[in-house]
């Protein structure tokens, strides 16, 4: 055939680099609503559940048992299940009915009518439904750290940077997972350089996180993933209880923790029992529910090109954040990874959570450059900084960044280099050169530093392992080493973990270390006239742009 | 077992027969689910990728391995196991990123052997995670030391002591692996053996790796866990 040359152009569209597939429900290859899930149902016995979402309480899986008993409201399930799920989605839309008494009715439905109130939902209304049902009042962002090299000096310098920039939290992870302790400590350093408060993690193996948490080398934790399918969680060796149990040890140390899940999952593992991927999820975010955690960080999250791929998914996406948010969690709604390879396509994806605005919009935006960014890469990263700022500003809404100038991002990742060179050399960890220093200093990414000594970094971060290094050794070292402001906010850090008031809903701290939480600051939105709006000190701070036209230059 | 092979091709390449699809998009739909014993005829047209609704596996017939051997626990400090997926030249014979599976064994072996050590190859049947396979090689292995590997090309190098989802080094973009990598990873594989410190092999990373092949690897992984035997642990297996 004689092709058409504007077909030809069309084919070689970045779009259709990405990954397409057809519904195949058997698979879980479908995005809201698979012919094999279940219809909501629910059967109360002497105050106990035994019927489930068209399942008998004997014919439960763990996931259906650790629901039933633990993340729905026994007392008013079958007044919730009495409201049909088109009423439910009304009012979820309906600026009248305020958050709080959907949270209510919301606390007896199953997630099989869950599901089947999303699906009255399009994307306007989800949009409509986070701008309300978000749990905490102002929305925040939360950045990727992490480096090709897991260069300890650049996490340091990117931490700075991307608090300046108004991250609220930073998450590392490595590519040698070794390296863990030394990524943990960097970041704890940086973040602080930057601004004052901002709450850092360090994302490894379950127990070598909990061990970094409870060393006081990080200040939360995200990594608990559950799944929604039993064959899933026993495959990672897991159960809902297990995962429960796990929350409480961090509980215990005062550390704020949040789950993660996400569409998508069970198919990648071939266990989706035949169920949509929101379905699946819902589960995973009753069961998140009912081990007692504050909050999720899910939207697909890793597995995005799966839902990404069906029709209807990116919709799906948006609906599981918002069944997060329904459930009173706080949702860090995803966007952290690469999503396509068409710009126009990933920017419209974000759009979703950007313009209602969540707890979080980024479970993880690449504060490097996307080759530096070892989760595989984030849907923004660091060069899209300038058109994100600009987003803000064209729409006056709140991505939770800032514009900054090159003054501040240069004296900000020095001021962290040279404190990470400091602690490391006064704890008699692997030696930071003056010429490494300089490079992660004005780097754009990993491209621009020279190579560290791996085998010398490996042992160093043994050591830290080996001799029972402390968020309060990190301290010490700053303190004796001049920098004492850095010193003071690590320790303000450590101070958290006693009081354990962020450990509420959807807490993040401002500069001079309070809380701001659905429970002191609680989403208020009913409506124009209401909620979080942009004015004022952030508008204008917001407005501030480089590369604004000086008129008086003409 | 072609006719298989054969079947795992056309539904990669329905994965990726948008790049190609003609104007004429109208899908089998109904059709396909009625007769999906024509299925095989239709997707030789390639204009039209298969739907595959109302199928339950992506192969339809299971391999058997009852008669194999069961893999051994070693005793040579020098060995290490690669476990390879259930899947492993058989269903699947080339990775994501169409390396040819003997071949990828093949510079596995060659890069242990060059630093002196000894390997053997068992097939996983009890489960496709990559951790648990490496894990499950690692504790077969006489040196304590085994490599996972699934057929579509993830691989990781584990100890036998460490926790399951722990690692020595983990290499989880498959589509960005290559011969001369799999040939590195067997040589550090044998540096841990021989206890020295070893340099990891340096990621790639590709950020666009994830659009563009997550749901092929979806599908893969799919086609190797409907292969798994979980009442037959694992198998001696020559590859």
């Amino acid at each position: 055939m004689k092709r058409s040359k504007r077909i030809e152009t069309l084919d070689n569209r970045p779009v259709n680099l990405d990954g397409y597939i057809d519904e195949w429900p058997e698979m879980g290859f479908v995005a809201m609503r698979s012919p094999y899930d279940p219809a909501g149902s629910v059967k109360v016995q002497d105050g106990r559940i035994v019927e489930l979402d068209g399942k008998k309480r004997e014919d439960f899986d763990f996931i259906d048992q650790f629901i039933a008993d633990y993340a729905i409201d026994i007392g008013r399930t079958e007044q919730s299940m009495a409201v049909p799920a088109l009423d439910i989605a009304r009012m979820i839309v309906d600026i009248h009915v305020p958050r709080k008494e959907i949270l209510e009715l919301i606390s007896g439905i199953t997630p099989a009518r869950m599901a089947e109130v999303l699906n009255h939902l399009n994307v306007v209304e989800m949009m409509m439904g986070m701008q309300k049902m978000r749990a905490r009042r102002m929305p925040g962002n939360q950045a990727h750290i992490t480096n090709l090299k897991d260069d300890p000096v650049q996490i340091a310098a990117d931490a700075a940077e991307g608090a300046l920039r108004g991250f609220a939290e930073e998450e590392t992870t490595m590519g040698v997972a070794r390296y863990a302790p030394l990524s943990a400590m960097a970041l704890l350093i940086g973040s602080q350089i930057g601004r004052p408060g901002v709450l850092t993690q360090c994302s490894a193996e379950e127990a070598t996180e909990l061990e970094l948490g409870i060393r006081g080398l990080t200040t939360y934790a995200e990594t608990l993933s559950v799944y929604g399918t039993e064959k899933v969680f026993i495959d990672g060796d897991d159960t809902p209880y297990s995962k429960a149990f796990l929350n409480s040890a961090y509980a215990s140390r005062g550390l704020k923790v949040r789950f993660t899940s996400g569409s998508g999952s069970e198919v990648l593992m071939g266990s989706s029992e035949k169920k949509s991927m929101l379905y699946l999820e819902c589960r995973c975010l009753y069961v998140t529910k009912g081990a007692g955690s504050q909050g999720i960080q899910n939207g697909s999250v890793s597995c995005i090109g799966v839902p990404g791929s069906v029709p209807g998914g990116i919709r799906e996406v948006l609906g599981e954040n918002l069944v997060a948010a329904l459930l009173g969690l706080e949702c860090a709604s995803s966007n952290d990874q690469s999503f396509s390879n068409s710009d126009m396509r990933r920017t419209a994806r974000t759009m979703l959570q950007f313009l209602p605005g969540t707890d979080f919009i980024f479970s993880g935006y690449a504060a490097e450059p996307n080759y530096d960014n070892m989760f595989a890469g984030s849907n923004f990263d660091a060069e899209d900084f300038d058109d994100y700022n600009v987003l803000q500003r064209d729409m006056q809404v709140d991505g939770g960044l800032k514009p900054v100038t090159e003054a501040e991002v240069i004296r900000v990742r020095s001021k962290a280099a040279k404190a990470v060179q400091a602690v490391f050399g006064h704890l008699g960890l692997s030696p930071v050169t003056d010429e490494q220093v300089e490079a992660a200093t004005y780097a754009h990414g990993s491209k621009d530093t020279p190579g560290r000594d791996v085998t010398a970094d490996l042992m160093a971060a043994e050591e830290v392992l080996k001799r029972g290094i402390t968020g309060v050794d990190v301290v010490k070292a700053l303190a004796q080493t001049g920098f004492t402001d850095v010193a003071e906010s690590v320790l303000s850090m450590l101070k958290q973990r006693v009081v354990g008031d962020y450990m509420q809903t959807a807490a993040i701290l401002d500069r001079e270390f309070s809380v701001l939480s659905g429970v002191n600051t609680p989403n208020d939105y009913m409506g124009p006239g209401t909620g979080y709006r942009v004015e004022g000190e952030r508008w204008e701070e917001i407005k501030r742009i480089p590369h604004r036209i000086d008129p008086l230059d003409m | 077992m072609q006719v298989n092979e054969e079947l795992v091709r056309q539904i990669t390449e329905a994965v990726m027969a948008q790049l190609r699809r003609q104007e004429d998009a109208s899908l089998p739909g109904e059709e396909a689910l009625e007769k999906s014993s024509s299925f095989y005829g239709s997707v030789s047209d390639k204009a039209k990728p298969p739907s595959l609704a109302g199928r339950e596996r992506i192969n339809p017939v299971k391999s058997d391995y009852s008669s194999y051997p069961k893999a051994k626990k070693g005793t040579d400090p020098k060995e290490v196991v690669i476990g390879v997926g259930a899947a492993f030249q058989r269903e699947i014979k080339k990775t994501i990123c169409n390396l040819p599976l003997e071949e990828v064994l093949k510079n596995l072996r060659a890069g242990i052997e060059e630093e002196g050590m000894v390997p053997r190859v068992v097939k996983v049947l009890d489960t496709s995670d990559v951790c648990f396979m490496a894990l499950e090689a690692a504790k077969l292995s006489g040196s304590g030391i085994g490599i996972g590997i699934q057929s579509k090309g993830t691989t990781v190098i584990h100890q036998k002591d460490l926790y399951p989802l722990s690692n020595l080094e983990l290499f989880p973009q498959a589509p960005l692996m290559t011969l001369e990598i799999y040939r590195q990873i067997g040589k550090n594989a044998a540096r841990y053996v021989k206890g020295e410190q070893v340099i990891p092999v340096p990621c790639a990373n590709d950020p666009m790796s994830r659009p563009r092949y997550q749901v092929k690897a979806a599908l893969m992984h799919i086609a190797e866990t409907e292969q798994l035997s979980p009442e037959l642990g694992m198998i001696e297996w020559e590859g």
